[in-house]
């Protein structure tokens, strides 16, 4: 495994983790909890954000392994 | 009139009459209030039975009777939540039985205990050994209540400096098979929801016994056929595991590129990951 896809892998592990904490964020009945899951949901916004631009740089260095 | 007629009006006249009084006087426990409001409970009682029964021949005057046991409490109940002096004649005062590890053998004979029948209130509270009370306390309602030495209590997790999730009571949504409205609204589902959630677990709700939504949002049922195993939900526990896989992840990026801006990329992110796993821990594994 080239370490592109290994990269698209976490990637989109962390994508369906994220959808995990929204639904948490909205299922609560906590205040208090809520808030900590709607700004874990957007810290891993961030995280994702730079590993997607990561992935493109990536893909622009190594063409040859583009979509795998 | 026939008289068992008489003793039949009587009976269903005073059943609804005396039901409504009682409901008025309160919610407090029989048998957890003083002893005098186990003497006028008693007095009511007596009265109504003696007018049933037409002992009491005078319905008129009996009812005055009844109605005077019925409102002197309901007004004692009205002026003790205005005065704490009133509060004190009628309910009488709490007494201090252990004060700091120290019996106080005067109001033990005050309230005429003896340290027999008091080691034993203290076996009901599950404390078996009297050195390890601080304090104690006889309510006024005969009920004896125990603050245990600090270091006998039981840990909770503000000793142990944990953190914990907050939590709210859990709402009970599925009833008998029967879905029940206004605890699901409450908790801001809709019929909907519950249906997609029965879905996945393969359930019909004529199967459900009880229902309940706990304050995460997830439901746990209890089935009429005890042969059918339940999957436990985990997905806390999963996706506690996938953050950390992550983490792990970005970590092992970070040592295998040789792109030293890479490196502190992945670097920064896995440190990130790491914040947020230690602040999500207390809601996902506890």
């Amino acid at each position: 495994m080239t370490v592109g896809s290994q990269v698209k892998q976490t990637l989109a592990s962390l994508k369906g983790t994220q959808a995990t904490l929204r639904i948490y964020a909205e299922q609560s009945q906590h205040e208090q909890t809520r808030v900590l899951f709607h700004e874990a949901v957007e810290a891993v916004d961030e995280i994702l954000g730079e590993l997607e631009d990561r992935l493109r740089t990536l893909e622009f260095s190594e063409p040859q392994y583009k979509g795998n | 009139m026939q008289e068992w007629l008489i003793v039949l009006l009587r009976a269903i006249g005073l059943y609804i009459l005396v039901f409504a009084f009682i409901r008025i006087i309160g919610k407090k426990h029989p048998a957890k209030t003083t002893p005098f409001s186990f003497v006028n409970y008693t007095v009511i009682a007596v009265i109504t039975a003696l007018l049933i029964l037409g002992i009491f021949p005078n319905l008129a005057i009996g009812s005055l009777a009844l109605s005077v046991w019925v409102a002197l409490p309901i007004l004692g109940d009205f002026l003790a939540t205005r005065s704490k002096a009133i509060h004190d004649v009628l309910h009488g005062r709490e007494t201090v039985l252990i004060k700091q590890g120290k019996i106080m053998e005067e109001n033990l004979q005050q309230v005429r205990l003896t340290g027999e029948e008091l080691l034993a209130d203290l076996r009901q509270k599950n404390v078996f050994n009297l050195a390890d009370v601080e304090f104690a306390m006889l309510e006024t309602t005969g009920e004896l209540t125990v603050l245990l030495k600090s270091d006998k209590k039981p840990i909770t997790p503000y000793d142990l400096q944990w953190d914990v999730a907050p939590q709210t009571e859990p709402q009970t949504v599925v009833l008998d098979g029967n879905i029940l409205h206004d605890p699901l609204t409450e908790m801001g589902l809709t019929h909907n929801w519950l249906n997609i959630q029965l879905e996945t677990a393969g359930l019909s709700l004529d199967n459900i016994f009880i229902g309940q939504v706990d304050s995460n949002g997830e439901l746990y049922f209890d089935l009429f056929d005890d042969s059918v195993q339940m999957p436990q939900a985990n997905v806390r526990e999963l996706l506690y595991a996938n953050l950390e896989k992550a983490q792990a992840d970005f970590m092992k990026y970070s040592y295998e590129t040789q792109d030293s801006e890479a490196k502190s990329i992945y670097y920064r992110n896995a440190e990130r990951l790491d914040s947020l796993i230690k602040k999500l821990q207390p809601y996902l594994l506890r």
